[in-house]
């Protein structure tokens, strides 16, 4: 048995040899196209600056879109990509809330906020304007501009500074001295590619005040300054010598669970099991036709109520009169997106959209076309590496805690729209983001 | 308020583990020969290769082999030039025969227990893929009894019933993060079984060149009672109860085989096969789970495969009494429709080459030694239930060694 063994001993040697090698798949070679990443910034608001689940805090901006885009750019000649980052020590930023647990009877998700490790440092009233909360200042270099809050309409306001304290953590000055635009602020260094997604809080801010709070841009105005801002950064900022960029849509807000998971139905179907008689809710609804009269109706399936509503009112009487059950008392304007409301923001925001494509077509930029993708994802669903995901609140996975901004998940699937739309735009081929890599909403 | 919003929660996991492939690897001898054997008289093989032929060895065999199989694949997720490759795990399809008659009976016993189907993949856990599929080791074991009986010189049948024992281990991550952004995770583990046949003619013509026929079953194979674990974060975990079990049919299907042999002298033989494999089956993977709740349903992943044909050739040439030398090659077509392939198998067109030798160690005891190269041609696909998306390429070495013993 001696030959046996030897021949024994070649085998499992070879066996080992063929261990060691692995497969090879050609891949293609990544390529910048006609665009250079050299110095990539970004330009937009809380969702450019990776804000979730309620606040910006330093996971939320690890995981913004813009991070996740320079990450990929980086193979086809992407530079450094720096982020106005909160230290490890007040990594918490603004707070934020978290999942806790679920309701035992209702299912409903708990969140508790998170307090603890804030880079809050006070609250500063501003004369008339109101209280601004500040937070510890960042200095350093910067390529994520992304400003929570901000619309396309302040974005030459020059004491804007002064008035939101995410853009003042960024400024050098305290509250109120500062004097310099976002506008130019972003445009004060040289940059070869942009992304801009401006415009969101021009409707949504309106949106998710139930139409109370808030009011829309207005259309010409917007267009003003869209096309005044694309102008400053094609030019690719002060001493640059033109940049190219991608720049997105903005969603129908009916689309994010913020206003789509507390529903007329399921509020009625929740005080019917304690009152069985009661037939209907009341709202205070804007009267068709109008802009700003309301008048108290019943609501239907079409009216849209938002994320935070306390549901404990629900039947709670005021002077004798129960919270929402009568014309009297009926549930107030900033619970409810009505469905006179909801045309009106789908009818600026559409208006929007027509501005922002029609001016990107002009200056030859990539559209990342977020409403109709987020519509879609509405509508049908989206299926990435074999994880269903949808619209829905917390269980869908794209949306975090917050009811309107993304989940890590969510920032790289939109991060992908982006390559793919600059890749289709400039010949280049950005390799995609690993959307498995990141995570949904988590769960304790 | 936002009640039942955990019925919604979209991370069903449909298990999804495909048959893998077929698991050719059933004699030293026949491997080195591209697979042939179906129209020759080789060794024990026969009993898999064709029971019909059995009654024709010339010997009584007992024999054992073993055929370490590396596969090594890689996938290319499309849009990237990022490259997973699947981390090394050695499985071990096995054979074993045993033939038996009195000298120069009209009839023979045969025993084999051979490994056809199987797979063993490791994609560790975090590929892009890993909603799709973690790790796959599946195991069916064939245990056949046979006799086989000559009619006439020329001709001679034979058939054997099939018992499969199967043994499946899957795992999967479940697209759930906990605190810490870990993904959850669902295994499903259990053995199943099933019944079969095989039959076989084989035919010495006038002109010297041997043909033989066969007939291996459909093997419908079903795993009661496996086990189904769910780590899930603990605020979801009521819907995924534990413990829970699982039941799954896998139809192991049937193959029709054509072989031919010829003698050009008394020390070369060539041989040609032709196998006809019934993939279409397999229609679609289906758990059934113990226990249901909103969230964790039982699951149905089509799978739709296609009857699938495999052609090969081999050569032996005997240098000396003791040394034989073996060529061969083949191609398979895959069973897996565009917009089917999964991890589990991520299967196309391949063509193989396989080399061996036979020794003479002593008078009674065969050392036969095989490789084989097999490499599934790149495909680019998007897996229409997953949506995912991009190229995957294998290549498979198989080195074995058999010993046999014959009197």
């Amino acid at each position: 048995m001696k030959n046996f063994k030897s021949h024994h001993i070649l085998v499992f040697a070879g066996l080992l040899a063929f261990t060691a090698c692995k497969t090879n798949i050609t891949t293609p070679t990544p390529t910048a196209g006609s665009a250079n990443f050299s110095r990539y910034i970004a330009v937009g608001n809380s969702l450019t600056a990776g804000y979730a689940d309620g606040g910006l805090y330093r996971d939320g901006q690890l995981n913004s879109y813009p991070s996740i885009i320079a990450k990929q750019m980086a193979s086809v000649g992407g530079g450094t990509f720096t982020q106005p980052l909160f230290t490890e020590a007040q990594a918490n930023g603004s707070g934020y809330v978290k999942l806790t647990g679920f309701d035992p009877t209702t299912g409903s998700p708990i969140t508790t906020p998170v307090t603890t490790n804030l880079a809050v440092t006070g609250v500063t009233a501003v004369p008339g304007f109101g209280n601004v909360t500040t937070y510890t200042k960042y200095t350093g270099d910067l390529n994520n501009y992304g400003v929570p809050g901000i619309k396309l309409q302040q974005i030459t306001y020059a004491p804007y500074g002064n008035l939101n304290g995410y853009f003042e953590r960024l400024l050098p000055n305290p509250t109120p001295t500062n004097n310099t635009t976002y506008l130019d602020f972003v445009t004060a260094k040289p940059f070869t590619f942009f992304t801009d997604w401006l415009g969101n809080n021009d409707a949504l801010g309106y949106a998710t005040s139930g139409g109370a709070g808030d009011v829309l841009t207005d259309k010409a105005q917007f267009a003003a300054l869209y096309q005044a801002s694309i102008a400053k950064l094609v030019a690719g900022g002060t001493g640059g010598s033109g940049a190219k960029g991608a720049v997105a849509t903005i969603p129908d807000v009916t689309t994010i669970p913020y206003f789509t998971t507390v529903t007329v139905p399921l509020i009625l179907a929740n005080v019917q099991k304690s009152a069985p008689t009661v037939t209907g809710l009341y709202i205070n609804a804007l009267v068709p036709g109008t802009t700003s009269t309301y008048a108290p109706r019943l609501a239907t399936a079409n009216d849209l109520i938002v994320l935070t509503f306390p549901t404990s009112k629900m039947g709670v009487p005021t002077g004798g009169i129960p919270y929402g059950l009568h014309p009297l008392n009926p549930i107030e304007n900033q619970y409810v997106l009505d469905a006179a409301e909801q045309a009106m923001v789908k009818d600026y925001v559409v208006s929007y959209n027509n501005t922002i494509k029609s001016i990107a077509a002009t200056n030859g930029l990539a559209v990342f076309d977020a409403y109709t993708f987020l519509t879609n994802v509405k509508a049908n669903g989206l299926v990435v590496n074999g994880i269903s995901l949808s619209s829905n609140f917390v269980s869908g996975g794209i949306f975090s805690l917050d009811g309107v901004h993304l989940t890590p998940r969510g920032y790289a699937i939109v991060a992908n729209e982006f390559i793919k739309a600059i890749n289709s735009k400039y010949g280049s081929s950005v390799p995609l983001a690993d959307v498995s890599a990141y995570s949904g909403v988590k769960f304790p | 308020m936002r009640k039942l919003l955990l019925l919604l929660l979209a991370t069903v996991p449909v298990m999804a583990f495909a048959q893998g492939f077929q698991v050719n690897l059933h004699g030293q001898k026949q491997i080195g020969m591209g697979h042939t054997g179906t129209g020759l008289l080789q060794d024990g093989a026969s009993v898999l290769f064709n029971p019909g032929a059995v009654a024709m060895l010339p010997e009584n065999y007992i024999q054992a082999g073993v055929s370490p199989l590396m596969f090594k694949s890689a996938f290319n997720p499309a849009g990237t030039n990022t490259v997973y490759n699947n981390s090394n795990k050695i499985a071990t399809p096995f054979t074993a025969y045993a033939v038996w008659g009195p000298k120069n009976s009209f009839w023979k016993l045969g025993l084999g227990v051979y490994t056809p189907f199987g797979g063993l993949t490791d994609w560790g856990t975090s590929w892009t893929g890993k909603y799709s599929l973690e790790s796959l080791d599946l195991k069916a074991i064939y245990i056949q009894p046979t006799i086989s009986i000559k009619l006439a010189d020329f001709m001679s049948i034979g058939g054997g019933f099939v018992y499969n024992r199967a043994s499946v281990n899957l795992t999967r991550a479940i697209p759930l993060s906990n605190s810490a952004g870990a993904d959850g995770q669902a295994q499903l583990s259990g053995d199943g079984k099933g019944y079969g046949w095989n039959a076989g003619v084989y035919f010495k013509t006038e002109s010297g060149v041997t043909v033989g026929i066969t007939h291996r079953s459909k093997v419908n194979t079903t795993i009661d009672a496996g086990n189904a674990v769910f780590t899930v974060p603990a605020s979801v975990q009521a819907n995924f109860p534990q413990p829970n079990t699982f039941s799954s049919g896998i139809p192991l299907p049937s193959t029709t085989s054509l072989g031919f042999g010829f003698y050009p002298t008394s020390k070369w033989t060539l041989a040609f096969d032709m196998n006809f494999v019934h993939w279409s089956v397999y229609k679609a993977l289906a758990f059934d789970y113990a226990k249901n709740t909103a969230v964790l349903a039982d699951t149905y992943s089509p799978r739709n495969y296609k009857d699938a044909l495999d052609l090969r050739v081999g050569t032996e040439y005997k240098t000396t009494d003791k040394l034989a030398l073996r060529l061969g090659g083949g191609f398979a077509s895959t069973a897996v429709i565009d917009g089917y392939v999964t991890p589990e198998a991520p299967d196309a067109n391949r063509y193989y080459l396989t080399a061996g030798l036979g020794y003479k160690l002593a008078n009674h005891l065969d050392l036969d030694l095989s490789f084989e190269y097999e490499n599934v041609s790149a495909r680019k696909q998007t897996n229409i239930e997953s949506q995912l998306s991009g190229t995957f390429r294998t290549n498979v070495y198989i080195p074995g060694l058999s010993l046999a013993y014959h009197w």
